[in-house]
């Protein structure tokens, strides 16, 4: 215990205890110790505290003899704002990629060139239907071929293959197929 | 088994701890009231609580409580001679720390009354 005692003393000289009252406290603790071990009694009943330097320092700032610990500076804020930033982190990449991705997509559209014309394909050769089909996706006027002639062969049109028709036009342009079978 | 081993010690935990917080409050009182008639030093304090069937284990030592009612004025202290030993710091209430006691034994009753009022009909049956 005298090795506990020591270890008080050197922390109220750490803490700047004048002498005179750690020296006090001290006489005061060994003599307490001593007693207790004649008793028979745990030094941690007497002590309660382990840690001799903790236990010093707790004395001496309860009597009044060393002045309060300046608080320690929380770092709870900083955790939190830290765990609230890398949410907030994992919220807005996703987000930013989408809307990168989305803006470059529209750019991507908007910087295709508007298309100016349409070349007329070779229309013949192919069945009526499948024809008439690749004409109305193109946003031809195909006159309407029956069900009967699908399988009719296009043997000519109108106007030819290659031909040269503005966009805003093609919804004017009929498209005319001569079948045959 | 070795379940229920940690259940029951964590449950001994927590009591101790438990017990540990109510007496912070009161311990105070229990020191000026051991030296409200006579006279002590530090260890005989804890031995005169030990006597009325209060140990003090666990709950850190009475120096820092002791040295907080010095600084403020609740005890007045003296040297003197002891049975054969060395001289010793000797702790006795002062006028204020038997104003405090008296008000704080009220306080410490009335708590203690509205805490059982609330807690009387709960049937506590102790284990082991």
């Amino acid at each position: 215990m005298n090795a506990y005692v020591e270890e008080c003393r050197r922390e109220w000289r750490r803490l700047g205890v004048p002498d005179l009252l750690a020296e006090e406290m001290a006489t005061e603790l060994e003599a307490d110790l001593a007693e207790a071990e004649a008793d028979g009694v745990a030094a941690s009943e007497v002590l309660g505290e382990s840690d001799p330097r903790r236990f010093a320092a707790t004395w001496a700032r309860e009597r009044g003899l060393v002045s309060e610990p300046p608080p320690k500076k929380s770092r709870k804020g900083l955790w939190i704002g830290i765990a609230v930033g890398l949410v907030l982190l994992f919220i807005a990449l996703p987000a930013l990629a989408l809307i990168t991705l989305q803006s470059g997509s529209i750019t991507t559209a908007k910087s295709q060139p508007p298309i100016q014309s349409l070349v007329l394909p070779n229309f013949v050769g192919l069945k009526a239907c499948r024809a008439q089909r690749i004409a109305l996706e193109a946003g031809l006027n195909v006159r309407k071929i029956r069900r009967p002639r699908c399988n009719a062969v296009v043997v000519a049109q109108r106007p030819a293959r290659g031909t040269l028709i503005p966009y805003r036009q093609r919804k004017r342009t009929t498209l005319k197929l001569r079948l045959r079978g | 088994m070795r379940r229920k081993l940690i259940a029951t010690t964590m449950c001994r935990m927590a009591a101790e701890s438990r017990r540990s917080q109510m007496l912070r409050g009161v311990l105070d009182l229990c020191l000026l009231a051991v030296v409200l008639d006579e006279p002590a030093y530090g260890y005989e304090m804890t031995r005169r609580l030990r006597e009325r069937g209060l140990s003090t284990v666990g709950e850190g030592s009475i120096y820092p409580l002791l040295g907080r009612l010095e600084r403020e004025g609740l005890v007045a202290t003296h040297r003197a001679a002891s049975d054969g030993g060395p001289p010793r710091k000797y702790y006795s209430a002062s006028p204020s720390g038997r104003r405090a006691l008296t008000e704080g034994v009220r306080a410490w009753r009335d708590v203690r009354s509205e805490v059982d009022s609330v807690l009387a009909t709960i049937k506590a049956e102790v284990a082991g």
